[in-house]
């Protein structure tokens, strides 16, 4: 195989092996491909399991990387310029309006996205560990959970930055949420302001969060997870995939892994979920895994460009410390929030609790504490892992699914329903016009 | 000499005799080295990796402390807003510092425009009629309230909250006379009750 090969074929051969050893060795050589096993199942290959959700949020991840690396040479983190600079990439900079386009799509989506894959996950019951060792799909879980809210946190932290009137007041209303934190409130604001108004220490600590702090989390994070979800076999499917199958005692075979690595563990993860009719079921990853991976990347691509020439970025009016937009609303996303924070505020006796402290710490904590926890109450069979919608757990998912039919709609009712002054007005009902100035 | 790798090949022994070998040369090696040697061995282990995590703590402790500005460049709390006679009877909103401040006939005071529920600036409703309304055991007729926009948060003129989530009053801030020019002066940093009046 070797002698008369082309820069061409030197090039591509370790993505479009000939042979399984080909393969195999591939996945050794190549630094792009050692993140993936040798083989992989049909079944996590297909578009159906999984929809590529985490993938999807990955390549999300990078697009927000390379767009933000080049934003970050047009962009002026100063309270006088940040607008304008903005403005600029809008009006005065080539493609521009592109890039902070695409940039504020993806972020979007990536939100979404990320929400959607741990919905999935939960309805599959992804992560509990199935029959093989070494599993800790909890553990994993743990990590998406953290993952989901530093994407969260990067996207508030991101739409602070054009300085106009979204950014302002989403700042104002963020940090007085952290503010009604017990104990540590005040200190948590003081430090997020760099002060105790929102001026430029407040602007560049958001900033250096946004574009080094938080994308390095996310990185080790991200990584971490990847990393876990070898370990633990693949996806939750191929735990399932080995039930259904012979079992037999799985001796290593030198000849599956081609590194030390391999041999001193002495199985490969597929003979430890003791797959034992390989053929039938697995495939090679490369060129199998990369082909959908690389359809994966350009789909994403894709609908975010052409989401961008469809929907405009917005830029509202320069930041104003003395009016509020009315309505002043957050993103979507966090529009389940504002909701919640405007309805939980409770009078006992003469004591009043602010909204901010219920709707704003406590349930989103609780929420968060019940998605960590979960992993550890769920008593399901392994059966029921890497299964869609599986018998046994139709309970807990009818759970799961009210509290995301619950954040839905609130989210709902925050964008469609919600007016000037926070007035609730049904979608027929027209809004009265608001003067712009007090 | 040969070193132990190559003595280990170069035998002709079984392999069973091999491990014996090799078993009883680390341990003699070990039998050589005196038992307080290895004690203080362990000892300065210890302190070095203690030494480093107190190094380390130390360190990220200046960092994080670094983050908590000891200066701060705000606007002061405390400023002048003119002389009694720049203000007309009524409300008057200064715009950079989020501040009405109402005249009464000889009487001032200053309200803060910042919802006490999140913050935002309220804003002030001109009623078209006076509306007859009893807050704090006492009837008056107002002529004005405050609405937020951002969460619905409904005052009354005196800045008592009566719908929406905010949890108290609008803040009544502190006023007075400055004794060289005549000029009132507002301390934002002290909240005063919801009675209080400066008489000029
Ligand atoms: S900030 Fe005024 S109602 Fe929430």
């Amino acid at each position: 195989m070797q002698a008369k090969r082309s820069i061409w074929e030197k090039a591509v051969w370790t993505w479009l092996p000939a042979s399984a050893r080909e393969a195999g060795d591939s996945v050794v050589r190549n630094f792009l491909l050692h993140w993936f096993p040798a083989k992989v199942s049909r079944e996590s290959l297909s578009w159906g399991y999984s929809f590529w959700l985490g993938t999807v949020s990955a390549m999300l991840f990078l697009i927000l990387t390379v767009t933000g690396t080049v934003l970050m040479f047009l962009y002026v983190p100063s309270v006088e310029r940040a607008y304008l600079s903005v403005k600029d990439l809008e009006y005065a900079v080539s493609f521009g309006w592109f890039l902070r386009g695409l940039h504020r799509i993806s972020a979007h989506l990536m939100v979404a996205v990320v929400f959607m894959h741990m919905v999935r996950v939960f309805l599959t019951a992804a992560y509990r560990n199935g029959t093989a060792t070494n599993q800790n799909r909890p553990l994993n879980w743990i990590v998406g959970v953290a993952l989901l809210l530093v994407t969260l946190f990067l996207s508030f932290t991101g739409y602070l930055l054009p300085w106009d009137q979204l950014a302002y007041w989403a700042i104002t209303v963020g940090t007085n949420i952290a503010k009604a934190a017990p104990v540590a409130g005040e200190w948590m604001r003081f430090i997020l302001l760099g002060g105790n108004t929102i001026e430029q220490n407040t602007l560049i600590r958001f900033y250096v969060l946004h574009c080094f702090f938080l994308p390095l989390v996310v990185l080790v994070l991200f990584s971490y997870h990847m990393w876990r979800v070898r370990k633990d076999g693949g996806l939750a499917c191929v735990d399932k995939e080995s039930l259904g199958q012979k079992k037999e005692e799985a001796v290593p075979i030198p000849s599956k892994t081609y590194s030390l690595l391999g041999i001193t563990s002495g199985t490969t993860v597929h003979v430890k979920t003791s797959l034992v009719d390989e053929d039938k079921h697995t495939v090679r990853s490369s060129p199998n895994l990369t082909r959908r991976l690389l359809v994966v990347t350009l789909a994403t691509l894709a609908v975010a460009s052409i989401l961008t020439l469809i929907a405009h970025a917005p830029l509202e009016e320069a930041a104003n410390p003395a009016i509020t937009p009315n309505p002043a609303k957050a993103p979507w996303y966090f529009l389940w929030l504002q909701e919640l924070v405007t309805i939980t505020t409770f009078s006992i006796g003469g004591f009043t609790i602010n909204g901010a402290l219920i709707g704003g710490i406590i349930v989103p904590g609780i929420l968060v504490a019940a998605a960590i926890a979960w992993p550890y109450f769920d008593k399901s069979s392994v059966r029921a892992v890497g299964v869609w919608f599986a018998m046994e757990r139709r309970r807990q998912n009818l759970v799961f699914l009210l509290v995301v039919l619950f954040i839905l709609v609130l989210t709902v009712v925050g964008t469609f329903l919600r007016g000037p002054y926070w007035h609730f007005y049904w979608p027929w009902e027209h809004w009265p016009e608001m003067p712009k100035k007090f | 000499m040969k070193s132990w790798f190559d003595r280990f090949k170069s035998k002709g022994e079984s392999e069973q005799a091999k491990l014996e070998r090799i078993k009883a040369e680390i341990l003699a090696g070990d039998a050589d080295a005196p038992a307080r040697k290895t004690s203080r061995r362990s000892f300065l282990a210890r302190l070095g990796v203690g030494a480093t995590l107190v190094g380390l703590a130390g360190q990220a402790l200046a960092y994080l402390r670094a983050l908590k500005p000891n200066v701060l460049y705000e606007e002061p709390q405390k400023f002048k807003v003119g002389t009694p006679d720049q203000f007309g009877e009524g409300g008057k909103f200064l715009e950079e510092r989020r501040l009405f401040v109402f005249k009464e006939r000889s009487t001032f005071y200053a309200v803060s425009a910042a919802c006490t529920h999140l913050g935002c600036t309220v804003k002030m409703q001109k009623l078209n009629q006076p509306k007859k309304v009893k807050t704090r055991q006492r009837e008056f007729e107002e002529q004005y309230e405050f609405h937020c926009p951002c969460h619905g948060s409904k005052y009354y003129g005196d800045g008592t909250n009566y719908a929406g989530p905010a949890p108290r009053p609008l803040d009544y801030f502190k006023l007075e006379v400055s004794p060289d020019d005549g000029q009132i002066i507002v301390d934002m940093a002290q909240v005063v009750d919801q009675n209080f009046r400066l008489t000029v």
